[in-house]
C-alpha cells in the first residue's frame, strides 16, 4: 500500500492536451491535474471526448498535442508503474463462451511476479478481492455465465487484487443495481481514505459524485467548470455543461448511505 | 480392409512411424496456436495464409527453390505482411483478408500455368502429403513446438490477457504488439509445415476444429489448452490408424476424426 504517500504528491498532470477522435477533436486544450488519494469525476454529455481523455491517460490513445505526465515516471520505470493503474472500460465485449472463470479473471490482474506465486497464496489474494465485491460464490463460474452488473463488480476486483496508486473507471457503476451501486461507491470511497489511492472516473450519475468525490471535471470538448461538487454541480453550470437543465441531486443535504458491511 | 498382422506390420515401417508422430506433433501445435486463433477471431486469418500458399509453392518450382523453406518464408511474410495492413487500415480485417487471399490466388494461378514440366502436384498441394513427412521435417515441428510452449508458459497470464481484452492488457504494459507479431510467426511456420502434411485445403481444420471442441467442454483456461492440444494429438493418432486400417488418404481422414469429435462434444454438450 501506498499509505506514506503526501495528500498533495501529482499522480496525474494533464497539460494543454487535445485529442483526436479520426478527423475530429475531441478534447480541446484541457489542463488539470490529479492529487493522490482524491477521488474526482469527469461529467459531460455524451460525445464530450471523456472516454477519450481517460484513455489518453492510460496510453490507449496518442494526444494531439500537449502532455501527459503519469507518477512523475519515465521509460521502464513507467511500464513497472503501469502495474499500479487498474482500468474498468466502459465496454467489455468478449463471447460467452470464453473458457476463463471469475477466478481466473480475477487473478489476471496480479502483476507477472506475484502470478507466478504458490497456488494458496493466489487463491487466497484472489478470494480475498472476490469478497470484497461479494462474488465469493461466483469465483469457479465461467464469466460467460455473469450478468452486466457482476461483470463490473469482478472488473473491480481484477483491480482489487494488487494495491493501485490510480483507478480509473470509465462508468463502472453503470449496470450494477441500486444497493450494489452504493456499496461498490463506498468500497471505494474506502480505498481513496484507508488506502490513499486515487481514483479518476467517468460517470453520469451525479447523485454519487456529488456524495463520494472530492472533485468534478465538466467537460464537453473543452474544460468547463473544475472544483469540488457543492461548487461546480449548480443548476447554472450544468445547464452550461448539457445544454440542457439537468438536476444536480436530490440528495446534496442528506447525510452519506454508507452501508455497515464497509 | 487389411488383417491384423498386416495392419501392425504397417506400423513398423518408418515412414508411416514418422507419419503418425508428425501428425500427433501438428494436433499439439495446431490445438494450442488454434485456440488462441479462435478465441482472438482470427480463424479467417489461418485459411488466408493457408490458401495463399499455393503463392509460395508456385515461386519455389519457378524459382527452383526448396519446397519447404520458401513455403516457410512465404507464410511468415504474407502473414506478417496481412497483420501489417491489418493494424494500418481503417478497413476492417475480414475486407483485408480477402483482398489478399483474391490475390495470392490470383497471381499464384497465373504462376501456376507458367511452371514447366511435371504439374501433376497440384493434388500434392491441395491435400498434401503426410506420409512424405521426412526427419527433417519432424526436427522443424519439435523445434516449433518446443518454442511454442516455452512462450506460452512463460507468458501465460500476458496471453491471455490480451486474448480477452487488448485495453487491460495495454494498460498493465503487456507488450501487445510484439506478442501480437510473434503469435502471428509461429502460427505461420505452423501452417507452412501442416499444408506439407493435410494440404492447402485441409490447413485450418487442425487449427479450428480441435480448440472448437475444447472450447465447448472446458470451463478454465489451461484446462482448454490442454485438451485443444489432446483432442490435435489423439486425431492425429487416429485418423492415422483409420486411414492405414481401411486405406484412406491420411490427411483427410486425420480432419473426418476431428470433425466427428467435434460433433460428439457439440451433441454431448449440447450446444447443436
Amino acid at each position: 500500500m501506498h499509505q506514506n504517500l503526501s495528500v498533495s504528491q501529482s499522480i496525474v498532470t494533464v497539460r494543454n492536451l487535445s485529442l483526436m477522435r479520426g478527423e475530429y477533436l475531441a478534447v480541446d486544450n484541457v489542463s488539470f491535474e490529479l492529487l493522490s488519494g482524491t477521488h474526482t469525476a469527469i461529467i459531460g454529455p455524451n460525445g464530450a471526448g471523456k472516454s477519450t481523455l481517460i484513455k489518453s491517460i492510460l496510453g490507449l490513445v496518442e494526444a494531439h498535442s500537449g502532455k501527459i505526465r503519469l507518477f512523475d515516471g519515465t521509460g521502464k520505470q513507467l511500464t513497472r508503474l503501469k502495474q499500479e493503474v487498474g482500468y474498468i472500460p466502459q465496454k467489455f465485449p468478449f463471447e460467452r463462451t470464453f473458457p476463463l472463470t471469475v477466478s481466473e479473471l480475477v487473478g489476471l490482474g496480479l502483476n507477472n511476479k506475484q502470478w507466478w506465486y504458490s497456488s494458496k497464496r493466489k487463491r487466497k489474494k484472489i478470494a480475498q478481492a472476490l469478497e470484497q465485491v461479494h462474488l465469493t460464490k461466483q469465483a469457479q463460474q465461467k464469466i460467460g455465465t455473469l450478468s452486466g452488473g457482476e461483470l463490473k463488480r469482478v472488473l473491480l476486483a481484477y483491480c482489487l487484487v494488487v494495491p493501485r496508486r490510480l483507478l480509473v473507471l470509465d462508468e463502472a457503476l453503470a449496470g450494477v443495481d441500486a444497493t450494489g451501486e452504493l456499496e461498490l461507491a463506498a468500497l471505494l470511497n474506502n480505498l481513496k481514505q484507508e488506502h490513499n489511492w486515487t481514483i479518476l472516473e467517468v460517470s453520469h450519475d451525479l447523485d454519487l459524485v456529488s456524495r463520494y468525490c472530492d472533485s468534478v471535471i465538466c467537460l464537453n470538448r473543452r474544460l468547463l467548470y473544475q472544483g469540488s461538487p457543492s461548487t461546480t454541480l449548480t443548476p447554472e453550470n450544468l445547464l452550461q455543461v448539457y445544454g440542457a437543465l439537468v438536476s444536480p441531486t436530490s440528495h446534496h443535504d442528506e447525510p452519506s448511505r454508507i452501508p455497515e458491511s464497509f | 480392409m487389411m488383417n491384423p498382422a498386416e495392419f501392425l506390420s504397417l506400423f513398423s515401417l518408418p515412414f508411416m512411424q514418422r507419419a503418425v508422430l508428425g501428425g500427433v506433433l501438428l494436433g499439439v501445435l495446431g490445438g494450442i496456436l488454434g485456440s488462441f486463433l479462435i478465441l482472438r477471431r482470427l480463424s479467417l486469418f489461418g485459411d488466408t495464409v493457408g490458401h495463399s500458399a499455393m503463392l509460395g509453392v508456385v515461386l519455389a518450382g519457378l524459382l527452383e527453390l526448396p519446397a519447404t523453406w520458401t513455403l516457410i518464408g512465404f507464410t511468415v511474410a504474407f502473414g506478417l505482411g496481412v497483420i501489417y495492413l491489418i493494424d494500418r487500415t481503417d478497413l476492417g480485417s475480414d475486407t483485408v483478408l480477402c483482398i489478399s487471399l483474391s490475390g495470392s490466388i490470383a497471381l499464384g494461378t497465373i504462376g501456376f500455368s507458367y511452371l514447366k514440366g511435371y504439374r501433376g502436384n497440384l493434388l500434392s498441394i491441395l491435400f498434401g502429403d503426410i506420409l512424405a513427412i521426412s526427419n527433417t521435417d519432424l526436427i522443424l515441428l519439435f523445434l516449433l513446438l518446443a518454442v511454442t510452449l516455452a512462450w506460452i508458459i512463460i507468458s501465460l497470464p500476458e496471453q491471455i490477457l490480451l486474448t480477452l481484452n487488448r485495453d487491460l492488457a495495454l494498460v498493465k504494459g503487456v507488450p501487445v504488439r510484439n506478442h501480437r507479431y510473434f503469435f502471428i510467426l509461429l502460427l505461420a511456420i505452423t501452417i507452412a509445415l501442416t499444408i506439407r502434411a493435410v494440404g492447402i485445403l485441409l490447413v485450418n481444420g487442425f487449427l479450428v476444429i480441435p480448440a472448437a471442441s475444447a472450447r465447448l467442454i472446458c470451463q478454465q483456461f489451461v484446462p482448454f489448452l490442454a485438451t485443444a492440444a489432446g483432442i490435435g494429438a489423439f486425431s492425429g493418432v487416429m485418423g492415422m490408424v483409420i486411414s492405414g486400417a481401411i486405406d484412406l488418404p491420411s490427411g483427410p481422414s486425420i480432419v473426418l476424426v476431428q470433425l466427428f469429435g467435434f460433433l460428439a462434444v457439440a451433441l454431448w454438450s449440447r450446444q447443436v
